[in-house]
């Protein structure tokens, strides 16, 4: 009997991405959300029901605790009087224990429908995630759910092994840039041979969200959401910032051709209101490209973060060991939703090309050397969106998977700080 | 979540995309108990070709799984497999119905693909059962279903029951004693007035019940328990009756394992609580730092 495919659990705090490895896209993505019985604030400040007297626990218990429902059907619930919504991970990182745990049983019983004594895991942490944390999901995994092995992946890596998809790249290497943005927060990275330089890393406070909130203020300003109902406002920005946004390489320009011919560049939207079934209209203008511009120039939206993406980059790259910059320069790679812009790499190549010749010119000004070039390339691949998810896929369907994986007769020998640490694999040295 | 549904979710919802919009597939799942699944498109977008691979199979064409499929999904039953796969089904999403109730219906009936080839030799006791009852006595052949490596379910039919055994065993220490626990509660809570028509449970440990004591090579070990189930023909006395009787007793093995898991994960929220409330009258219990002002020799405050 072959073995099972391993599953692959990309668990992030907007959106968690399920499936089975060697597939190209995730089985379900569905939000990282739990609705249970019981308002949210109420549950976390109490913690679960415990009875007065110990004793008592069978008689006075009931099935509350599998009361519960998990991703889109928990939005669905959570105005459903008696069920509260919360969210277990905050910033990438695992909060809340108890949901966690009943949020996974019910992604592996009901979704995936596999019996996880059969399957080998491979999950996704953060960078910077403390070991402790690795722990826990282990005890979880292996204690409560007896997986045969684990394997938990830091997401830059994946990120880095999914650019392999793109013609682009002739070695596989796992030193490289990430550029992570998803929902919350923009996270840029630099690997070196499949570790992440954890000194080196920087958040970035602009994310999907952020895009979203500053097309709804654009279109907000020019009046153009007088005729939408207020609660579907998020929803529009969000269908605008998805479907017509693009990176401009010019903004002056790109405003002079949207002023010479408006009926050329502008865009209508449509859509049909849920609950009266009116449909409604909205012009699309200078959103499209402004949007993705607040990467590259966030004074327009926000007044306390400043530095545009590039130079965060060029900054990052600048702090890692000096013996993998050129590594660092040469593979910039693209992951997550907010980097799905059209032209969002080029963008970011010339910007970034800018900045580092200018430095050469400034360094060899004086000395007689000629520097011979550092080579800027940023990757953008097909898999981008699920960059992560797919990454893991095609790592769990390598042979060596198995054998980097702690199995559960390891764990049971060595306890869970046998999951402190994991073997890098799928490296090309 | 109390019952674990008989449909596969993946297939559902990729039916149901793929009829929005049809584009090429390939991908690859698996269901409970090492059924494996392989949804792609071989030759056109609109086309889908659905494999399933099932461990019992050999066992499962003995008792007529064919003309059960044949029956359910009709000539949508590719006539020959896919490699390394025991059954396909060639979906043509442009015969599909238009939208509204009756697609959603097959798309539904796809779904439930691996209950209806697993259904097969439970439909064959109940028929069978009916042809003993009218001759008024005998025993039915002893079917038996090796659905995992491990385990296995036994069907027989007699005159007046079907007696459907399963085999379990458990891999995990902690498992085997909450499965016990468990199984026991099974036969307990038969005892309730509210439930008396359930069918009736039995378990034992270690010793195979009479029906399979014939059966050579049965692992004899303390890890291995039998349930029995004995289904009345009340439980079956029906079409609709039936069909619910065997969706909930095929997954019966991973209702139990999925409630295992639930009351572990039970236990450990209460577990993590305890800790932090522990944490809290050991954090109460610091002893206070004394803050005496100290004086020097000239009786000025002394100021670190």
């Amino acid at each position: 009997m072959s073995i099972l495919a391993p599953i692959i659990c990309d668990n992030g705090t907007g959106f968690s991405k399920v499936g089975y490895a060697g597939n190209s896209d995730p089985s379900f993505v569905f939000p990282t959300a739990i609705a249970t019985r019981g308002s949210a604030a109420q549950s976390t400040r109490t913690g679960p029901a415990v009875p007065s007297k110990p004793g008592h626990l069978a008689s006075k218990r009931g099935v509350e605790d599998l009361d519960f429902f998990i991703g889109d059907e928990a939005l669905a619930n959570a105005k459903t009087p008696g069920y509260g919504i919360n969210y277990p991970i905050r910033h990438g990182q695992i909060e809340n224990w108890d949901y966690m745990e009943r949020y996974w049983e019910q992604t592996i019983f009901k979704y995936l429908r596999a019996e996880p004594e059969d399957h080998y895991f491979l999950l996704t942490e953060p960078p910077l995630n403390p070991p402790e944390n690795r722990e826990q999901t282990a005890e979880i995994f292996f204690e409560s759910f007896n997986i045969k092995g684990l394997y938990i992946a830091v997401q830059a890596v994946l990120a880095l092994a999914a650019s392999w998809s793109s013609n682009r790249v002739t070695d596989r290497t796992l030193t490289g840039t990430v550029i992570d943005s998803g929902d919350g927060v923009t996270h840029v990275i630099p690997c070196a041979e499949g570790y992440v330089i954890g000194s080196a890393i920087k958040h970035i406070p602009i994310a999907g969200r952020d895009i979203t909130q500053f097309v709804l203020n654009l279109l907000r300003e020019r009046g153009e959401m007088a005729g939408v109902p207020p609660e579907e406002h998020l929803k529009v920005a969000s269908k605008v910032k998805e479907n017509y946004s693009y990176v401009c390489q010019d903004i002056v320009k790109e405003f002079r051709k949207y002023d010479a011919e408006p009926y050329k560049y502008f865009e209508r939207y449509e859509d049909e209101y849920s609950v009266t079934k009116k449909t409604y209209g909205v012009d699309v203008g200078y959103e499209r490209f402004l949007a993705p511009e607040i990467f590259f120039n966030p004074e327009i939206y926000s007044s306390d973060f400043l530095t545009p993406l590039p130079e965060i980059v060029d900054g990052v790259i600048q702090q890692s060991p000096i013996d993998v910059r050129r590594g660092l320069y040469k593979n910039i790679v693209l992951s997550g939703g907010s980097t799905m812009f059209q032209h969002f790499g080029n963008r970011l190549k010339r910007d970034l090309k800018q900045i580092v010749d200018r430095r050469l010119e400034n360094n060899t000004s004086g000395s007689q050397v000629k520097s011979s070039g550092v080579e800027v390339d940023v990757i953008s691949h097909k898999r981008q969106r699920y960059a992560v998810w797919f990454g893991g896929s095609l790592m769990a369907s390598l042979p060596e998977f198995y054998t980097s994986c702690h199995t559960k007769a390891q764990y049971d020998e060595v306890g869970p700080s046998i999951c402190r640490r994991y073997q890098i694999f799928g490296s090309a040295t | 979540m109390i019952l674990l549904e008989s449909h596969n979710y993946i297939i559902q919802n990729t039916l149901a995309d793929k009829l929005q919009k049809p584009t090429s597939l390939d991908v690859q799942f698996v269901d409970f108990d090492s059924v494996r699944f392989h949804l792609s498109t071989p030759e056109r977008k609109t086309c889908l070709l659905l494999s399933m691979s099932i461990r019992c199979w050999d066992e499962l064409v003995k008792y007529g799984v064919n003309d059960v499929l044949q029956r359910v999904y009709g000539d949508r039953v590719s006539p020959q497999p896919e490699p390394e796969y025991n059954v396909s089904l060639v979906l043509d999403l442009e015969q599909f119905p238009s939208e509204g109730e009756e697609r959603e219906a097959l798309i539904k009936s796809i779904s439930l693909l691996k209950r209806n080839a697993l259904a097969a030799p439970f439909e064959l006791a109940f028929s069978a059962q009916k042809e003993l009852a009218a001759s008024g006595t005998g025993q039915g052949e002893l079917l038996a279903v090796h659905y995992r490596d491990e385990e296995a379910i036994y069907v027989q039919a007699s005159a007046d029951r079907v007696t459907v055994i399963f085999s379990t065993m458990f891999r995990e220490e902690t498992d085997r004693i909450f499965g016990k626990l468990f199984l026991q509660e099974f036969v307990d809570a038969r005892r309730l007035p509210t439930i008396q028509s359930a069918p009736q449970v039995l378990y034992t440990t270690r010793d195979p019940p009479l029906e399979l004591s014939h059966i050579p090579n049965l692992i004899q070990t303390d890890d291995v328990g039998y349930v029995t189930f004995i289904l009345f023909p009340r439980h079956f006395v029906n079409p609709i009756v039936a069909e619910s009787t065997i969706s909930h007793i095929q997954n019966f093995r991973d209702y139990l394992h999925y409630h295992i898991k639930c009351s572990k994960a039970y236990m450990h929220s209460r577990m993590r609580h305890r800790v932090s409330e522990f944490q809290k009258v050991l954090n109460r219990a610091k002893t206070e730092v004394a803050v005496v002002d100290k004086k020097t020799a000239s009786g000025r405050t002394l100021v670190r």
